[in-house]
Order: structure tokens, then C-alpha cells, then sequence
């Protein structure tokens, strides 16, 4: 009586395509959407390749097993969950053995998945609810004779012990799943009290957490119908999106527009007769719009299940661009870290076609990165190789153009030049118009304000290479 | 005119605001910028009005979209009826069986939500960090506004109606907030709803949490002034606060039963009922086992209920301990009283209606029961002018008068009675349907027994 994995046939494919060195074994990921009835995989990744490994084969005598990077491992499966748009997740983990080994394989995965799970849920800002699936599943196969032996655990209990699945391939498995698509509005005020970097990670947490439950909370419409109770997820009319027009082999999808209603009610602030005053050193606002996706599997799906696939990847979307901007940060600025003011672009969402599937899957793009960066960590994480054109970068508009208007160079001797940055940025924020230039004094460069530190010093070191670009595009060199 | 609809609007807001200096010039205009945003966002396109218990949704600041298609501009506000689901089946049983009288106006309860999809633009969302001392303040506003409307009023009109609320009762907290401000430290501005006489009807009044009634003196002269409402007795204390009459009292006790009956029908009689608002008090309530001695006590508890719920007095009704101890704080009682189930009469309920509650009474004496029926004058009066309930007791009971109906040709008398000596839980049909409260005839006394009466007087305040 255990679960039943329904697997698309070129998932098959991979799994039977993956080389392993003789006497080695080959790790990686299972990905797709469970349900309380039945669970679907629709993507299978191996865990790529990690410059140190040259170094694990001199040790002789260890069993392959054991060398297993379970760091690694995890660290792939953190990264490949970044990747999925909502309704997906990391289902489980996969392991070629050679026969001698297969006997072991089995502990190996226990204790792969278990570390999997728990490292992918570490910073995540919603909880699991008693109807979602805890199992995952673990799949191991021999590399010589190509048996497969699928089984699961349940991750939410630590003593659990494998219990067998059923792994059914089919063709096609998430053709026809709908996508259910918002633009999200956030604007998020976080106080930072204290002036440690710990405490402005702590602070955005807490502030993060705080609107995650809001929007858990929120009202949702999808395709116009209020998502509230068990009634299916009836598909009506079926939007064409852009990404459909210039991927027309997904035409089978429809597309289900979703709204988000939210209200202020937060319990913490309930019964309240004064107002909350806290004493802060600063304080840190996210604001812009994010784009988000959810898939639903077509298998008689709840309203209810759709809208909380769409708010956890609104969650998400946020959650992880804060996350990997502050990871960037770090390494980047060290223990300078939440001293300096200034506005910033948080990495933006691009979405991919993904391998093997027709969905689509996401990555983030740092201001100063191409598509080309796009495709070399989709082909490194995901294991497939993606044309730059295929990648979509509209979806989300590039900040730049109101971040640069920091750049403002202007006529008044104003000290208060921050006051001018924030009038304009609040002018450019809904329409992209480029902005003015004025010359000033007996320099061309003489009052400038680096937008993206604003530190006043001209172009800051960091920033210089852009603002030239920019400057030269608009025609600002006599 | 009759309103047959109440459409009420709730939801919270949350004020906030970056104070670099609490104390500064600046901060004051801090604080209204901030509550100019939260305008400007309530007559924004995205807000929305969900009705409760529907699926409907209301966008009433583009000109007019619902999610529900038969529901236009041109709709009348009644037809939003059909939509909502309503709690329970059962209550309607008993609504059929019994001839009741038309309870008042229908609520419709909305909830304010804010769309965060379909923005204006579509950058993605950068990081600002600003590094200044300051002070964050967050403040809950407990939005909540109430438009009192005719059955064919457009739903449209409602829906602007209710924007223009909400836009109100944001300037009105501004004030509040801002008056009763003391540097960083902010008090929570609360709206009251008040139902007063025509022309005013609905009102909402902003005053600060923690600030109590007596405090407030002065705010409500200017309204009375204001509303031209008599000036000897409350209307907009936080106790005389509207109950909405879809609203349960969260303490559980049985406001006025009495309404849910027909007065007798009296050739030439007039009604002369109590006024405003009690709660029914009664034998074994509260987890006390008074059987057999408590009637009195819980006739003054229905009586101590009254002030209360009139806005005289903020102390909760007393406990059988409390007015045993009261008894005993004005020297009328030996120290082991408390704690007894010794019976207590008339001038007991007087001396503590002034003890506790800083309330003067007038007593009736009556040598048989016989006489009652002569009372009718005197007890007319008295629901007339001061419209408290009255505590009787005589022979071995303990009863209270809510009203009479009295002919002053005739001399016919019936008396309203609030029988303290029921011993079940809070059902009003059994209640009724039995006459634990009641229209009773002279024989109702014992004939031979002497009464006192004890008729406690309105306070002369607001």
C-alpha cells in the first residue's frame, strides 16, 4: 500500500543515460509535485561535478558510499529548489550503484534524503500543512543490470524506516497541467534595531516572516473564482502568455491568472492600545514588483491547493533573491555589512523552458549579469543546455533605470541631494522613461551621487564602469 | 425613515511611521504624512471589499467592478442578500414558531483587503537601506465604519459611501492620535459607533484606548452640543456603543427578553417600559448555587447590569461575594455575612446600589399585596423618567418590574416580570414560552404579604 510515483518517459531516458565511472557511484535529484493521492516526477538532475573531486579518488579503501559529498548533494538540491517555480519541489534522490554496492545503498539514501530535506527547509518562511505529503522518495538503480528499486521514507519522522513505491513511467505527464501566474506588488518596511550584521539578518527574517503570513492568510482568486474551500480547480478560458507564443509546442497549457487580496490583520498587534515603538539603528525596505508560477497537476486538483502553491512561491520568490543578495553581500562587503545606506537591485527572476518537461523553470540575475551567466548555472545545476534566447528576461523589468537616476546630476548647490534621488525614482518607478542629465558647474561629473551606494564620491569604484556605459548611451560625451 | 439595511466595513490598517526625533517640530508632520498615505491608499484602485460569508469581491474605487456578475452599479444594495451564506440552519426554526417582532435593521459585514496583484509597473524589487537612528512606530488602526441605508439604495452608492467613511474616520484617528500624543509614546485611536435619536442616527465616534470615560467629559459636551442631545444622560459613553443586532454578547447573558414579547392588549392602557439595555441575571448562573436564596441578589445584578450597559458606571456587575461584602462595608452587616446564604431585601439593594455603584433609590412600601394594583401612577412615572428596572420583595420572593401596562381610566394594570428564580441555561424560548419573563396580573402578588420596592434613580451625567 505504498505511494505511487507516475515518472515521465524521458526522465526514463536520463536515468538510463547517466555514465558512472566503474565502480563508482552516480547521486542526484528526483523534482515534481506530490499530491495526497499520487506523486509525479517530471525531472531527474545529477549532482554535477565539484572541482574537489579529483582529490576523494586517491583515498583508497573508503567505499564509495561513504565518499559521497552529502554537503554537496545538498548544496545542489538548495539550488535546484530555488529553480522551481511553485507547485514543484525536490521529491527525492536517486543513486547508481554497481551491483557489489547495492546492498549498502540503501543506508546511503536514508541518510542522503534526510539531510536533503532538512537543509532545503532551513530559512524557508512558510511551515508545511497537515495535507502536504511528507514522503519522498529514494530510487536506487544498478548500474549493471538496470534494476530499479524504489522506495520511500518519511521525512517528517527520523525513525522511519523505507517503505516500498510503485515508479510507473508514462509520456507526457505534466503536458497539460495548468500555470497559475500573478505580478506581485511587495513593499515591505523592516526595521533593523541593533547594528550588527547578525541583527539586520535577523531584523529582514523577522520582517520577511511577518508579510509571508499575510500573504498566507490572503484572499486568492483564481481565474476569477475565489479559492477557498474543496471545490476543484476548474479550468476556464485559457490566457496565451508571452512565453507561450514563443514556445508554441506548450500551447496544451493553460494559463490561470491569479489575484492576491491581503489585510493588515496581524495577531501579534491584536488587542494593542499603544502603538509598537522600537528604537532602530536603520532600517530596510524591499520594494518592487515580482513575478511568479505555480503548476497544478490535472489530476482533479483542489482550488485551495492551486492558491497555495501560487502564495508559496510568492514567498519563495522573495525569500530567496533577499537570501542570495545577503549570501553575495557577505562575501563581498564582509563585516561591513549593514553599516552602509543606499538602494541596491535584488537579483531579478528569469524563467527557462525546462529539460524534458515543457514547464518552465526560474533563476535569478544579478544587475551585472547576462543571459549567458543564465545558461552556464542552468547547465551546471540543471544538467541541460538552454539557449540564450530561450531564456526570458521580461518578465520582470530591469531596476536599473530607477536606480541610475541616482545618478542625477543637478543645477541647485542642494546638499539635500537624496531628496531629489527619491522624488525621481518615484517618478521612474512606473514609467520607463530615460532619465535627465544636467550639467553642473565647471565639471561635467563635479555633484554626483553614486545611485547604487550612494556614497558621495563620484562613481564609486564598484559602479564606475556602469555609469560610463550608461552616460555614453546617453549621449553625454561631447 | 426606517433603514432596513446596516452595511459595516471592518478591517485594519497598519499606521507607520519613522521618527528621527519624537520630540521635534518635525514629528507632527511626519505623522500626517503617514496617515495622507494610508488616504491615498484607500481611495487607491486597489482596494476591495469582500462581503462575508459570499464570494463576492468589490473593487469600489474603479468604478465599481464586483466578481460577481448580476451584482452592477445599478444593482440595488438589497440584492447582495442572495449571496450571502448565512451561519446556521437552526435558529430559523424558532424565529417561525414564535410571534416576534421585527428585530431591526439587517447587517451586511464587509472586510477591507488590498490587492497586491495587477501593480502599475513591473520592476523588480531592489533593497533601500537607510542607516539613521530613529524610531519605528506601528500602529494597528481598527478601521470600522457603518452606513445605515434603504433597501433600494444603490449598492454603488454604499460602496462610495464607505470610501468616504474610511477616508473620515482616518482624518478623525489623525486627530486623536495626534492630540493625545506624548512624544514617542501613542495611543491607539478606537471607533465607536452610536445609534441617537433622528435627524443623527448612526454616528462613529474616534476615542483613544486607555483613556477612560470619565476623562472624556469635555469631548462629550461638544457632541451633545453638537447632536443637540439632552444634556442629563449618556449617549456616547463606550458602554452605550451600538450593538449591532447580529452581534452576540461574548458574556453570554440574555440581553432584554422582554423585547421578544407582545404586551397584553388593555382597552385604554398605555406601556411604560424600562429604557435601554439589561442583561437577565438568574438563579445558578456563574457557576453559583443560589437556589432558594439568591433572588434578590441577581435582581440587583440585572439592576447593576443597567447602569453599566448605560454608560454610568464601569465597574462589572458585582458578585454575590462583592454585595455581601458591600453590605458589610457600610456597617449594615456583621463581617460573617460573607459568605452566607442569608437573604437580603429592598434597603439592602438600595445600600448597595449607592455603595458600589454611587446610585440613589427610591423605596416603595406596600402594607398588602393587594395594593399593588393601585401603583400604577407611580410606577408609570417611574418608567417614564428614570426607565430603571425595579427590584420588588415581599412574602419570601424577590421578583424585578421591567414595565406596566396601565390605564390611567380604568385603573387595569399588568406587570412586566423578570423572574430571577429560573434555574436553566440562557434560552429565550423557554425563557419566553414560560414566562420566566413575563406579563402578569395583580394576582401575581401574594394579596397579604407586604412589599418593598427599591427604584433606582438616573444619575444626572453623560
Amino acid at each position: 500500500m505504498g505511494r505511487s510515483y507516475f515518472v515521465d518517459e524521458a526522465v526514463g531516458e536520463y536515468l538510463s543515460g547517466l555514465q558512472a565511472a566503474p565502480g563508482s557511484c552516480v547521486t542526484g535529484l528526483l523534482a515534481g509535485q506530490s499530491s495526497p493521492q499520487r506523486d509525479f516526477v517530471v525531472l531527474a538532475v545529477q549532482t554535477p561535478h565539484r572541482e574537489s573531486e579529483g582529490q576523494l579518488k586517491a583515498l583508497k579503501g573508503v567505499s564509495p558510499l561513504d565518499d559521497i559529498d552529502v554537503e554537496w548533494v545538498t548544496e545542489h538540491a538548495k539550488q535546484v529548489s530555488r529553480m522551481l517555480p511553485g507547485g514543484l519541489c525536490v521529491l527525492g534522490l536517486f543513486l547508481v550503484t554497481p551491483p557489489e554496492l547495492s546492498k549498502d545503498a540503501q543506508n546511503a539514501l536514508k541518510r542522503l534524503i534526510f539531510a536533503v530535506e532538512k537543509y532545503i527547509i532551513k530559512g524557508r518562511l512558510w511551515e508545511l500543512s497537515e495535507e502536504d505529503v511528507t514522503d519522498r522518495v529514494t530510487l536506487h538503480i544498478c548500474s549493471k543490470t538496470k534494476k530499479l528499486l524504489c522506495k520511500t521514507f518519511d521525512v517528517k519522522d527520523p525513525k522511519s524506516s523505507a517503505k516500498p513505491a510503485d515508479w510507473k513511467y508514462q509520456t507526457g505527464i505534466s503536458s497539460s497541467w495548468p500555470m497559475l501566474t500573478c505580478s506581485v506588488e511587495v513593499d515591505l518596511q523592516i526595521p533593523v534595531t541593533g547594528s550588527s550584521s547578525d541583527n539586520t539578518d535577523k531584523c529582514m527574517k523577522d520582517g520577511l516572516r511577518r508579510w509571508a503570513k499575510q500573504i498566507e492568510a490572503a484572499y486568492c482568486l483564481i481565474n476569477g473564482r475565489q479559492a477557498l474551500d474543496d471545490s476543484e480547480l476548474i479550468s476556464g478560458q485559457a490566457h496565451v502568455c508571452s512565453f507561450q507564443k514563443k514556445n508554441p509546442k506548450t500551447t496544451n497549457r493553460q494559463t490561470l491568472p491569479a489575484r492576491i487580496f491581503v489585510s493588515d490583520e496581524q495577531s501579534e498587534l491584536g488587542e494593542r492600545s499603544s502603538a509598537l515603538v522600537q528604537v532602530c539603528s536603520g532600517s530596510m525596505r524591499v520594494r518592487g514588483v515580482v513575478h511568479c508560477r505555480a503548476y497544478i497537476h490535472n489530476n482533479k486538483p483542489k482550488a485551495r491547493h492551486a492558491a497555495q502553491a501560487i502564495k508559496r512561491d510568492i514567498i519563495n520568490t522573495v525569500c530567496s533573491r533577499v537570501e542570495m543578495f545577503l549570501e553575495d553581500l557577505c562575501i563581498n562587503e564582509g563585516s561591513q555589512k549593514g553599516l552602509c545606506s543606499g538602494q541596491q537591485a535584488l537579483p531579478r527572476r528569469v524563467f527557462a523552458p525546462m529539460p524534458i518537461s515543457g514547464l518552465s523553470v526560474c533563476d535569478y540575475m544579478f544587475p551585472d549579469e547576462s543571459t549567458a551567466d543564465v545558461a552556464e548555472r542552468l547547465k551546471e545545476m540543471l544538467d541541460c543546455e538552454t539557449p540564450e534566447e530561450d531564456i526570458d528576461t521580461s518578465l520582470e523589468n530591469n531596476q536599473l533605470f530607477s536606480i541610475i537616476s541616482g545618478f542625477e546630476i543637478t543645477d541647485s548647490q542642494d546638499d539635500d541631494s537624496s531628496k531629489h534621488v527619491s522624488e525621481i525614482q518615484a517618478e521612474n518607478h512606473k514609467i520607463q522613461k530615460p532619465p535627465k542629465y544636467y550639467a553642473v558647474g565647471s565639471g561635467r561629473y563635479s555633484s554626483f551621487m553614486c545611485g547604487p551606494c550612494s556614497s558621495h564620491c563620484s562613481p564609486c569604484h564598484s559602479h564606475i564602469s556602469t555609469v560610463f556605459q550608461l552616460m555614453e548611451k546617453a549621449k553625454m560625451f561631447v | 425613515t426606517v433603514c432596513d439595511f446596516i452595511f459595516r466595513l471592518k478591517g485594519i490598517l497598519e499606521f507607520a511611521c519613522q521618527l528621527d526625533n519624537p520630540n521635534g517640530v518635525q514629528s507632527q508632520s511626519t505623522i500626517s504624512k503617514s496617515f495622507q498615505d494610508l488616504r491615498s491608499k484607500v481611495t487607491s484602485k486597489n482596494i476591495v471589499f469582500t462581503v462575508c460569508n459570499s464570494p463576492v469581491l468589490i473593487w469600489p474605487n474603479t468604478g465599481f467592478q464586483s466578481s460577481v456578475e448580476s451584482l452592477t452599479e445599478a444593482s440595488a444594495c438589497g440584492d447582495i442578500l442572495q449571496w450571502i451564506e448565512s451561519d446556521d440552519g437552526g435558529s430559523k426554526k424558532s424565529s417561525k414558531k414564535k410571534d416576534k417582532k421585527k428585530s431591526g435593521p439587517t447587517v451586511v459585514n464587509m472586510k477591507l483587503l488590498f490587492e497586491v496583484t495587477e501593480p502599475a509597473g513591473n520592476t523588480a524589487p531592489s533593497l533601500i537601506r537607510v542607516s539613521t537612528q530613529q524610531h519605528c512606530v506601528k500602529m494597528p488602526l481598527p478601521l470600522d465604519c457603518a452606513l445605515s441605508v434603504t433597501t433600494d439604495e444603490r449598492l454603488e452608492t454604499v460602496c462610495t459611501g464607505l470610501v468616504e467613511a474610511l477616508n473620515k474616520q482616518l482624518a478623525d484617528m489623525e486627530e486623536v492620535v495626534l492630540q493625545y500624543r506624548k512624544g514617542s509614546s501613542f495611543l491607539v485611536p478606537q471607533p465607536f459607533h452610536f445609534q441617537l435619536p433622528e435627524p443623527a442616527g448612526l454616528i462613529t465616534v474616534v476615542y483613544p484606548a486607555g483613556v477612560p470615560d470619565s476623562q472624556l467629559q469635555a469631548v462629550r459636551e461638544d457632541l451633545h452640543r453638537k447632536f443637540e442631545l439632552p444634556c442629563d444622560r449618556p449617549y456616547l459613553r463606550r458602554a452605550n456603543a451600538f450593538h449591532f443586532p447580529d452581534a452576540a454578547y461574548k458574556d453570554g447573558y440574555l440581553r432584554n427578553p422582554h423585547i421578544h414579547l407582545n404586551p397584553p392588549n388593555i382597552e385604554d392602557a398605555k406601556l411604560y417600559l424600562v429604557q435601554g439595555v439589561y442583561s437577565y441575571h438568574h438563579y445558578m448562573q456563574d457557576h453559583v448555587d443560589d437556589n432558594g436564596w439568591g433572588c434578590a441578589y441577581r435582581s440587583l445584578q440585572t439592576i447593576c447590569s443597567w447602569f453599566q450597559q448605560q454608560g454610568y458606571v464601569e465597574t462589572a456587575v458585582p458578585t454575590h461575594t462583592q454585595i455581601q461584602q458591600a453590605l458589610v462595608d457600610v456597617g449594615d452587616k456583621e463581617p460573617r455575612f460573607v459568605g452566607s446564604r442569608q437573604w437580603i431585601g429592598s434597603i439592602e439593594v438600595q445600600a448597595v446600589l449607592n455603595q458600589l455603584l454611587g446610585v440613589t433609590s427610591k423605596i416603595m412600601f406596600v402594607s398588602q399585596g393587594s395594593e399593588l394594583a393601585t401603583k400604577g401612577r407611580e410606577l408609570a412615572n417611574h418608567f417614564q423618567t428614570e426607565g430603571t428596572p425595579v427590584m420588588i420583595g415581599g412574602g419570601v420572593l424577590a421578583h424585578t418590574i421591567l414595565g406596566v401596562v396601565w390605564s390611567e381610566n380604568t385603573g387595569q394594570i399588568r406587570f412586566l416580570i423578570l423572574d430571577p428564580h429560573y434555574t436553566g441555561g440562557e434560552d429565550l424560548q423557554t425563557i419566553t414560552d414560560k414566562g420566566w419573563c413575563g406579563w402578569k396580573g395583580p394576582e401575581f402578588w401574594d394579596q397579604n404579604a407586604y412589599y418593598n420596592l427599591c427604584l433606582p434613580q438616573r444619575p444626572k451625567s453623560i
